[in-house]
């Protein structure tokens, strides 16, 4: 479980978030939606403890990590996998290397069980064929797909998915949802997705939370979303992305 | 004095013309003044962060040398990079630089009639300044720009975020290695540095001049101390950490896209070139008063 509480964060005189308090149930799927640089990915940051808050607290699992040292933060880190927005793949290391990667760097695993999870997450991520190519030769579908893969390789218990859908064609886009959906029943996953695609919202997640200057104006259940009375959550109802 | 409505008087703004008949000519200076006070202040302050920044990054670059076994292969990765692929422009620097030292210290010496102290005032030149002086200016600009840009890209495609949310210290991965690799690769690039001038030296003291290569060579090796080579030698691994450390801390807080790449790449250079000529200045001041 994910929690955040209270947690305020400014970027020089700009505040990003205000006193923004939400939970990420385990085998839940969460999104948090926003329009864009309202500080969606940095909540996911927060999360990692790739950056601090200002004030509040951020719980991982019931541990406080607010004031933790990055070496510590290591062993919090590897629960959770994290999908980055450009896909953050290693530009000069091939598909399978990108899969491995972190399994050689940080777990002390022998190299043949190395090659079944990278084959397996190959499989996964409907890659075969692939392995000994560069990432820049994919296709943006297929490179979120090895970043997705990259993530779930640890066998984490929460997925953190920053835009997944993001300059993605429709066929592809409608491939990583479906990926996402599956994580949760075949896994036993949770997830949290950062989205400004509302359509994105509605196909996968349980819950929402709305960031709307800064604050947590909705959060609640998926369905209870069209219930909302915000004036801001009915006009992204109605232009379904935000492009604010 | 100082009261909260009272407004300050100002200077003439022309000769007979006062600004208290100018509200706006008042105000002008005042609000430019305040402006810049706050933003030299910003600046100020934005300049103590980066170095209290830049101290923890390397003291944090160092603490990961125990992992050196760790990384063993990205060291001898880095080694070549920094070492074997430097060798070409290490060697043309020096043996023009070598070359064009002994031409006009020669022609100097020559109206002197002292041509026969060629090879010792070539000599101490290149082992003690120009030499390392040299290796680390070229090392700079090719080993401190790759640097800056690999991990200023690196950097804004969120790889080095992604080592730091798997797991991996990217400090411990990406810039001990080039550390290490730098201390270890730029002594065998000084000396050869040194040898390729000096041989360019006594190559164009023999053909331009026409100084006997015995005469050249014995003014060199008999009159060379220990002095000499401690402080050209002592060079190197100070150059090794200002580029391998600047350039990188540029590289990791690049901001911006493809721009502030290019951004701290240059800034990496331009702090880290600066930086070796200083360095290089009190290096020598320091052996040459205390040996």
């Amino acid at each position: 479980m994910i929690e955040l509480r209270n947690v305020s964060l400014k970027y020089g005189e700009k505040e990003i978030l205000k006193k923004v308090s939400l939970t990420v149930q385990d085998n839940t799927i969460k999104a948090i939606l926003g329009p864009s640089g309202v500080g969606k990915s940095t909540i996911l940051k927060l999360m990692l403890g790739l950056i601090k808050p200002n004030s509040g607290q951020v719980l991982v699992d019931g541990t406080d990590i607010t004031g933790m040292k990055e070496s510590s933060l290591y062993e919090i880190r590897r629960k959770m996998g994290m999908v980055f927005q450009g896909n953050a793949l290693f530009d000069s290391l091939t598909i399978s290397q990108n899969l491995g990667f972190f399994l050689r760097e940080n777990m002390k695993l022998p190299e043949e069980e190395i090659s079944r999870r990278v084959a397996e997450q190959v499989q996964f991520a409907g890659l075969e064929g692939y392995e000994d190519q560069l990432p820049e030769s994919l296709s943006g579908g297929m490179r979120r797909r090895v970043a997705i893969g990259r993530a779930l390789i640890f066998r984490p218990h929460m997925i953190l998915f920053d835009e997944p859908t993001a300059g993605l064609d429709p066929v592809s886009s409608k491939k990583i949802l479906s990926l996402i959906s599956s994580l949760r029943h075949n896994n036993n996953l949770g997830a949290v997705i950062v989205t400004h695609i509302i359509d994105d919202v509605f196909n996968v997640a349980d819950s929402v939370a709305v960031l709307y200057q800064g604050e947590i104006i909705f959060d609640d259940v998926t369905e209870k979303l069209h219930e909302s009375e915000h004036q801001f959550i009915r006009s992204i109802l109605s232009d379904k992305i935000l492009e604010l | 004095m100082g009261g909260k409505n009272e407004k300050p008087t100002f200077t003439r703004m022309k000769t007979g013309e006062s600004t208290a008949s100018s509200p706006h000519a008042q105000v002008m200076p005042l609000a430019f003044i305040r402006a810049l006070e706050k933003r030299l202040v910003l600046q100020l302050k934005d300049f103590f962060l980066t170095m209290q920044e830049f101290f923890f990054f390397s003291v944090r670059a160092f603490m990961a040398f125990p992992k050196m076994i760790r990384y063993w292969r990205d060291v001898f990765d880095q080694a070549t990079i920094c070492g074997t692929d430097s060798i070409p422009i290490v060697l043309v620097s020096a043996i023009s630089i070598g070359a064009l030292l002994a031409i006009e210290v020669g022609n100097l010496l020559e109206d002197f009639g002292a041509k026969t102290m060629l090879g010792r005032s070539t000599a101490l030149t290149v082992i003690r300044e120009l030499g390392p002086l040299l290796m680390g200016l070229m090392l700079s600009a090719r080993f401190g720009s790759r640097n800056g840009a690999e991990l200023g890209a690196m950097q804004i495609s969120e790889q080095i975020d992604a080592l730091r949310a798997f797991g991996t210290d990217p400090i411990a991965k990406l810039v001990m290695p080039r550390l290490v690799a730098a201390l270890i690769m730029f002594l065998p690039l000084t000396a050869l540095s040194d040898f390729a001038g000096l041989q360019s030296a006594a190559y164009m003291a023999e053909h331009y001049h026409r100084i006997d290569p015995g005469i050249f060579w014995n003014a060199v090796y008999p009159r060379l101390v220990a002095k000499d080579f401690v402080v050209g030698f002592l060079k190197a691994p100070v150059f090794a950490i200002i580029i391998t450390l600047v350039s990188s801390f540029n590289g990791f807080s690049a901001r911006g896209g493809t721009a502030g790449v290019g951004r701290s790449t240059i800034k990496g250079i331009v702090v880290s070139s600066g930086l070796v000529l200083i360095a290089n200045f009190y290096v020598s001041k320091i052996v040459l008063e205390n040996m």
